[in-house]
């Protein structure tokens, strides 16, 4: 984390903050290279290389934040970001009185992770085009098409701050999926994330997704009502990702809007769940710091069902006030206008083999590959919609029988949780790949799981 | 800076099939005041160069930061090195387009930038006060955007056309704490206010103030208002709710590059068919919409896509029948359709254009004011903002929440009702359609986060609507 290239961006806010003024400020370097090669219809469409950097300064004025980014580097354009920072920050002191911010993190040591590759930054587009080959050779063996992304990336962070910090953390990670259409319009979803292009496994991949695209039989459609369903882990994903926004934000717990609000301390969901944000996971996408510097930690947010923790940035801390700390959760330095969030879920698993097994004591069920369109419609009971997608299927005493025309689910995410019967053994790292804006990869450690009661309000065939 | 990419599109077109450049300045502020205090005053400045070349077959696009020669050259030199790694594959048509040559700006009488950012806190201040006197509201926002655009493009073909695209707007929040939970209101709309392409004159004419005290009053009466009634019944929607119905259900679905499969991997597909042209029954007679890019004020509106193809407005839907889709070059040739529809955008130069909606409309029926639409029902439900959605990925089967709902009783508008949440499928649901509001109830509204795309791209676009009448739609509360 200290060679040429991670000095260069050090260097680049250290002369942000400089610009600055050097008081009350903090300065954020962000670079991203990355290169995405996406395909469809068993051919190429589209590749994309991107290098690009962000430098922001964060300007405290009377625990007022002003923020002003750009990708220039030049001295005139640094003045310039630093100058709109400052103006920002001191013309919501003036208008608005004295803030609540109280300050920018003190430095503190934070500690090596696994979490870069070298190989993986050198980006090389080969290793993507060979990858998109062996899915279309597995594709086209099968008569099926395939669709989806490889991508890889190094991402470079670095911190200036007034009160010390001097940091820099470098990263890499990679990102494949493949959806097969069979010929009748079935399609089936595998996808991988990794810290290491290498580790990906683009066959394999392919097989899985071919495999559920041709689950033969005709289509079955699910009654509205509540059914019992066997989760792969993109889907468990989707839950955690429901509950990283409505139940662990500090900012919107401290505010009594939280999922949480009132609840800490009280059992919430199975017993057998135990979740946390834990960064240095196996397997995980691990960062150093926060956007505002915090070292990245372990946080316990349900231990055996009960609620433990939210997550905090500084501004989130000090809306709870009594005491409470930033736990290493701001996206943004000064704090995201939405509230802080975990980036690093770790779901831990149970005692069943592998979906087969969650399977085995299914009479009539349903198997759910991921979930699409998963959106909240009531915050703080962690209620949501969302569909099923890219492989559904029947289960059938004990078995996957044959597909599921996809089903809409209404239900709460914590509701969904507490009627957990089981979860596999195998957790992995799982991510949606949305990549928007500047690239911040981050996924979750999940096992697959069963769970029973889940609402089906409508089958989307 | 034209001399720069004219002599890059030069030295691409003795290695390239095709390749097409674009310069992309922007510059965009986030203001927004919480509760009494600045929550956000950011700034956001980017530049950089976007090249896309295609050889033998392959596609690649490369993006570099900068303005200067040397990094222009290095996004050519890398999208190059892209394409030729790239699997071959059969190279796609692109529909042909006279070159785009001109300069094209947005109206705006007032530049955002030039507006003090005192000035701009004291209009959100005023806002953000006015909705905390309502003593249950526990959180009060209120937030103004800006943005403008400077793109330059030029291709291999000869095209070099510029333009500047102004936009600002904003909007307050109302959040309610109670016992039964939480509630909010949005003025003008839920997604980022009410944005359009003008100038800061727009977002003074939204009178953030003036809405505040009855966006919080709304917040706070929802937490006492009983459920919205489950079952079929007839549904009224309007402003932000059929906006966002008709972006989820037919503009989504008439993008031509999910209709031919190349969205599979993330955004999806579509239920209407390539074949579908002239014969796809996509909804009721009451319903006509039309892609138009040429409207002034709305977010979709430009002078050229970001492949060169000047804005037009297209028939999408006739009288309940499928008439158009939204193309790029590269899909309506596959389709075999004579010329694009001009609907390639990128998000920044750091993303390569592709299919995104223009303003997708409902046309303006003869329904009359809302008054006398409202008055053809017995009993039913209005709906106007959004508080979730949810479709799947072929666009037919959805479920849409609204963050208040009032009853309609014997044709006027009744209690407030809290909760409420509608479902259909698309076809039967526009079946439904027997009645729109007349022109002089059709207004614009703004969506400024519509996500598409590997990497992901957020695009900005307005729908414009009169409020419409649907019978027998499945609501209920959530």
């Amino acid at each position: 984390m200290s060679d040429r290239a991670g000095a260069g961006a050090l260097d680049l806010a250290q002369r942000a903050l400089a610009a600055a003024g050097g008081r009350d400020a903090l300065a954020t370097v962000t670079r991203e290279r990355s290169t995405m090669l996406r395909f469809a219809r068993t051919r190429p469409t589209q590749a994309t290389a991107v290098d690009d950097l962000t430098v922001e300064v964060a300007a405290l004025r009377a625990g007022h934040v002003g923020r002003a980014a750009t990708n220039r580097v030049d001295r005139g354009a640094l003045e310039d970001c630093a100058r709109a920072a400052v103006l920002a920050a001191e013309t919501a002191a003036a208008r608005a009185g004295a803030g609540h911010f109280p300050g920018f993190p003190a430095p503190a040591a934070s500690r090596g992770h696994g979490g870069h590759d070298p190989s993986t930054a050198q980006l090389d587009p080969a290793a993507g085009s060979a990858a998109l080959a062996a899915a279309f050779d597995v594709a086209e063996r099968d008569g099926v098409e395939a669709g989806g992304i490889w991508t890889a990336a190094e991402g470079e962070t670095a911190i200036a701050s007034s009160t010390g910090a001097e940091l820099s953390d470098r990263v890499t990670d990679a990102f494949m999926k493949v959806i097969a259409t069979a010929p009748g319009g079935r399609t089936g979803y595998a996808a991988q994330t990794t810290v290491a292009a290498g580790a990906i496994e683009p066959a394999a991949l392919a097989e899985r997704a071919v495999a559920k695209a041709l689950v033969a039989g005709e289509p079955a459609t699910a009654e509205p009502g509540e059914h019992t369903l066997v989760m792969e882990p993109h889907a468990v994903l989707e839950l955690l990702s429901i509950l990283g926004y409505t139940a662990f934000d500090g900012l919107a717990h401290a505010e009594g809007r939280g999922a949480l609000s009132g609840r800490l301390g009280t059992r919430i969901v199975s017993p057998a769940i135990n979740l946390s944000d834990s960064p240095r996971f196996h397997a995980t996408l691990p960062r150093a710091f926060d956007a505002e510097g915090t070292p990245k930690a372990p946080l316990p947010l349900i231990q055996d069902g009960v609620a433990h923790r939210v997550v905090h940035d500084t501004r989130s801390a000090a809306v709870a006030g009594a005491g409470t700390a930033s736990t290493g959760h701001a996206l943004v330095a000064g704090g995201q206008a939405s509230g802080p969030s975990p980036t690093n879920m770790v779901l831990i698993g149970g005692g069943a083999r592998d979906e087969h097994e969650l399977c085995a004591p299914v009479e009539r069920g349903i198997y759910v590959t991921r979930l699409w369109y998963a959106n909240v419609v009531r915050p703080a009971d962690t209620l949501f919609t969302a569909v099923t997608r890219d492989g559904t299927f029947l289960i059938e005493n004990g078995e996957i029988t044959r597909p599921l025309d996809d089903v809409r689910i209404a239900d709460t995410a914590l509701g969904i949780l507490s009627r957990v019967e089981a979860l596999g053994a195998r957790s992995v790292l799982t991510s949606d790949g949305e990549l928007y804006g500047r690239r911040f990869a981050t996924g979750a450690v999940c096992p697959p799981l069963r769970a029973h009661g889940v609402r089906v309000s409508s089958s989307a065939g | 800076m034209r001399d720069l990419l004219r002599d890059l599109m030069d030295t691409a077109s003795t290695r390239v099939d095709y390749a097409d450049a674009r310069h992309v300045r922007l510059r965009q502020e986030t203001v927004a005041m919480r509760n009494g205090e600045l929550d956000e005053l950011d700034t956001h400045e980017e530049e950089g160069f976007g090249v896309r070349v295609q050889v033998g077959g392959g596609w690649a696009f490369a993006a570099a930061a900068g303005s200067d020669r040397a990094a222009a050259e290095e996004a050519l030199k890398r999208a190059l090195a892209i394409a030729q790694a790239q699997p071959q594959a059969g190279a796609p048509a692109l529909a042909p387009e006279p070159p785009a040559i001109g300069s094209y700006a947005s109206p705006a009488d007032v530049d955002p930038f030039s507006v003090p950012p005192e000035d701009k806190l004291a209009l959100l201040a005023e806002a953000d006060a006015a909705m905390r006197a309502e003593p249950r509201v526990t959180v009060a926002l209120a937030h103004a955007q800006s943005r403008v655009e400077h793109k330059l493009f030029a291709s291999t073909e000869g095209a070099l056309c510029e333009q500047r695209l102004t936009e600002c707007g904003g909007g307050v929040e109302a959040t309610a704490v109670g016992a039964a939970g939480t509630q909010e209101r949005s003025y003008p709309a839920s997604h980022s206010g009410g944005i359009a392409q003008a100038g800061w004159e727009h977002t003074l004419a939204l009178d953030l103030a003036g809405h505040a005290p009855r966006v919080a009053e709304e917040a706070a009466a929802l937490l006492d208002a009983p459920p919205c009634p489950e079952g079929p019944t007839t549904l009224v929607l309007g402003g932000e709710q059929l906006g966002l119905q008709i972006h989820e259900s037919v503009g989504h679905a008439v993008e031509l590059d999910r209709i031919l499969g190349y969205e599979a991997s993330y955004a999806g597909t579509s239920w209407v068919p390539a074949d579908g042209l002239g014969s796809l029954r996509y909804g009721s007679e009451a319903m006509s919409v039309t892609a138009d890019a040429t409207l002034p004020g709305a977010l979709g509106s430009f002078g050229w896509d970001d492949e060169g193809v000047p804005a037009q407005s297209i028939p999408i839907v006739r009288e309940g029948e499928l008439r158009g889709f939204l193309s790029s070059r590269e899909s309506a040739a596959e389709a075999g359709l004579e010329r694009s529809g001009g609907c390639a955008r990128g998000e920044s130069f750091a993303r390569q254009p592709i299919v995104r909606m223009t303003n997708v409309s409902l046309d303006p029926g003869d329904g009359g004011s809302l008054e006398e639409l409202l008055a053809g029902v017995d009993h039913g439900v209005y709906i106007d903002n959004n508080r979730s959605w949810s479709i799947d990925s072929r666009r037919l089967n959805f479920q849409f929440g609204g963050q208040a709902a009032w009853e309609i009783v014997d044709g006027r508008l009744g209690r407030l009702l809290r909760d409420p949440v509608y479902a259909g499928v698309t076809p039967a649901f526009w079946a439904s359609l027997d009645s729109v509001c007349s022109a002089g109830e059709w207004r614009l509204t703004s969506l400024t986060d519509c996500g598409k795309g590997e990497p992901g791209q957020v695009a900005h676009v307005s729908h414009g609507s009169a409020p419409a009448r649907f019978r027998d739609v499945l609501v209920g509360s959530a």
